[in-house]
């Protein structure tokens, strides 16, 4: 009962037009960041930092919350209409946005992606505030053995992605692995594969090799089909409200519910992350589908599995932050920043000291993400435009925005040098007809999963002792379930083929 | 057509060799002396899976070459236009490793006015296509220089040409 009065207390604060206006802000300023290829929500927060000194601890924050839902949700608007994720957690919506958008269904693939972003953030945004320190409680009790399996676990859902042509796709995924090897070991520091260069000794930063793959390879595909003199335009059909019916919507409700279970789930647990948890979504949905084979070519309930699943990582990554101090992602890290600029120490004391700052942000939260709704509602036409400018235009905008955008991270030259590699590879495999998707989950999974065994190791001494712990077990378990019955589907699969064929000769 | 009939083993073999290679660096990194794991634990468990997997996919494509053949003689001919690709990654390729030395502004005016001539189609080459490319790229390149400098506070490589503006 105390929360709902407190919370009340914080909407009626938050009431006042100034506030409103200055959370209008973030939320747009976001949206943009969001949706530029390389501009991530950590840097727009990041950003807004030093804004935020001159205003009360609770103005400042909620600002920031409201940069935060805006930039994480941005990234669907380039996932769907150029194919390139403007944020690492919208990789998957391109899987099935971008088709969707070729074949004109745009503004409905935007529909769905910002209402289940919305939804997913509200699923969220309750747990959080009435659920906080319960679920603090028990992550709290994760151990490096626990994430490991976590990790393991994400990793297995390559098996799941690949299948169609399992052993290409495991391969695709390997490169990813080895490329995420690159750099200082973790733990001790050794340099691994680095071949005597200083700028590699860091690794390869995860945004410069997500446009490299995405962007960098989409305008070399580009450049090779530009060959038959006419311009392909899209042709768009004109939409009503978000484009998509009653019935329609009623029938994600189960996908969106999982997903949004998935988001918040992953978000608390420290360090995994919105990008993680979107992928996650996304073969959870196809495995569950009653059409999987649909996924990838334009299927809505993959941008819905996506969609809410990112968004409602926000809430989930928000509980470790607010009721721990230990921030889920980047992002929060950068919160955590603000909260120590207005002398707000993030931790169990933060809610009896000062709790009219964590309902503050609470309420923050539930306005912020409706701001988000109707800012890209309004938006949507605004932003189908873009597919309107002739492709050898845009293109090369994009590519100098991905060069800034990736500079812009770590201000080194080496990270713009480096999405040309990766933008070569993603052309390769595009050649090839290797998958895209297991070399970025691996690339991403890859440094978590050596990190935590390593100190997982380290705690328990050996990897026997790793099943002791019941949370590792299921999800050991589960992974390996996972693999077996992939490789059964696909024999399966493999010996109907040749069976059609065996027929068709005789 | 090439790619098509033989893309798989290609695939392979250079994931057998990438991995090899891997694995014998990875036998030359120090060995942990604390742990049981060392940095060398992953590349070669990696390697080792890569390994088995790239094999058993020539393996397979070895095995099944005479239907791939078979099934590549019935496809389409793409028509691909691998000059345009070419000359947009070399182009690329000079903006990236001259964006540092030379500067965002220099590079950026030069290279954008080049590559969208190169991505245009045929048809949009006209000498008032040109000049509508190079404004476009003028105004753009100024537009986020001062949007990065003013708006978020990043400053691009400035280059030769140091401006304090």
């Amino acid at each position: 009962m105390n929360a709902l009065i407190s919370l009340g207390n914080a909407y009626a604060r938050i009431f006042t037009p100034g506030s409103l206006l200055l959370m209008a802000a973030g939320v747009s300023v976001g949206i943009i960041f969001g949706s530029i290829p390389g501009l991530s929500a950590s840097m727009a927060v990041a950003l807004f930092l030093p804004l935020t000194f001159s205003m009360s601890p609770s103005m400042g924050m909620n600002m920031l919350v409201a940069v935060y839902i805006g930039g994480i949700s941005g990234g669907l608007i380039s996932a769907i209409l150029l194919n390139m994720p403007g944020t690492a957690s919208s990789i998957a919506t391109c899987f099935d946005g971008y088709p969707m958008a070729q074949k004109g269904e745009a503004g409905k693939a935007l529909g769905f992606g910002i209402v289940f972003s919305f939804l997913g953030s509200v699923f969220s945004f309750i747990i959080l505030t009435f659920c906080a320190p319960m679920l603090a409680d028990i992550a709290l009790k994760f151990t490096p053995a626990e994430n490991f399996g976590i990790s393991f676990f994400a990793l297995t859902m390559v098996a799941v992605l690949a299948s169609g042509s399992m052993l290409k796709g495991v391969l695709a995924g390997m490169l990813g692995l080895i490329f995420s090897l690159v750099g200082m070991a973790p733990i001790d520091g050794t340099a691994r594969f680095t071949f005597g260069s200083s700028s590699l000794m860091a690794g390869y930063d995860t945004l410069p090799t997500l446009i490299g793959i995405f962007a960098i390879s989409e305008i070399l595909i580009t450049a090779e089909s530009m060959g038959h003199g006419q311009m392909e335009t899209i042709k768009m059909k004109p939409i009503k409200g978000f484009g998509f019916t009653w019935k329609e919507f009623v029938y994600q409700i189960p996908n969106a519910i999982r997903s949004a279970l998935i988001g918040t789930g992953i978000g608390i647990l420290p360090g995994i992350g919105g990008s993680t948890s979107g992928m996650l979504a996304y073969v959870t949905a196809k495995n569950m589908s009653k059409h999987p084979e649909e996924f990838g070519k334009g299927c809505p309930d993959g941008i819905v599995a996506t969609e809410t699943a990112n968004n409602a990582t926000i809430g989930g990554a928000m509980i470790p932050l607010l009721v721990l101090g230990i921030p889920g992602d980047g992002v929060t890290a950068m919160m955590l920043g603000g909260f120590l600029i207005h002398g707000l120490s993030a931790g169990p004391l933060l809610f009896v000291k000062n709790a009219d700052v964590v309902y503050g942000i609470f309420a923050a939260c539930m306005i912020c993400v409706t701001m988000m709704l109707l800012i890209e509602f309004f938006g949507i036409k605004v932003f189908v435009q873009l597919l309107k400018i002739p492709k050898h235009i845009l293109m090369p905008l994009i590519l100098v925005l991905c060069c800034v955008g990736a500079y812009a991270t770590n201000n080194r030259i080496f990270d713009v040098q480096s999405i040309l590699l990766f933008g070569l590879v993603g052309y390769l495999y595009h050649k090839f007809r290797l998958p895209t998707t297991p070399f970025v989950l691996c690339f991403l999974i890859g440094k978590m999963l050596e990190t935590y065994l390593r100190r997982g190791i380290m705690q328990y001494k050996s990897f026997g002792a790793f099943f002791q712990r019941p949370i590792f077990d299921a999800f050991f378990f589960v992974a390996i379930g996972v693999v077996v019955w992939s490789v059964y589907k696909e024999y399966k699969m493999y010996l109907s083929k040749k069976a059609v064929k065996a027929t068709e000769q005789s | 057509m090439f790619i098509k009939k033989y893309g798989d083993i290609i695939v392979g073999g250079f994931f057998m060799i990438l991995s090899a290679g891997m694995m014998i660096m990875a036998k030359m990194l120090p060995k942990s002396t604390v742990m049981d794991i060392g940095p060398d634990f992953m590349p070669m468990c990696i390697g080792v899976v890569t390994f088995v997997l790239a094999a058993a996919l020539v393996f397979f494509n070895v095995k099944n070459l005479k239907m791939r053949k078979a099934e590549a003689e019935t496809m389409v001919k793409e028509d691909l236009d691998y000059k345009r690709m070419l000359t947009s990654f070399m182009l690329i390729l000079v903006y990236v490793y001259l964006l540092q030395p030379v500067g965002f502004i220099i590079t950026t005016i030069l290279y954008l006015p080049f590559q969208m001539y190169v991505l245009a189609p045929d048809d949009k080459k006209t000498k008032k296509d040109v000049i509508q490319l190079t404004v476009t790229s003028v105004l753009f390149t100024f537009v986020v220089f001062f949007l990065f400098r003013y708006g978020f506070k990043i400053i691009l490589p400035a280059g030769i040409f140091t401006i304090n503006l």
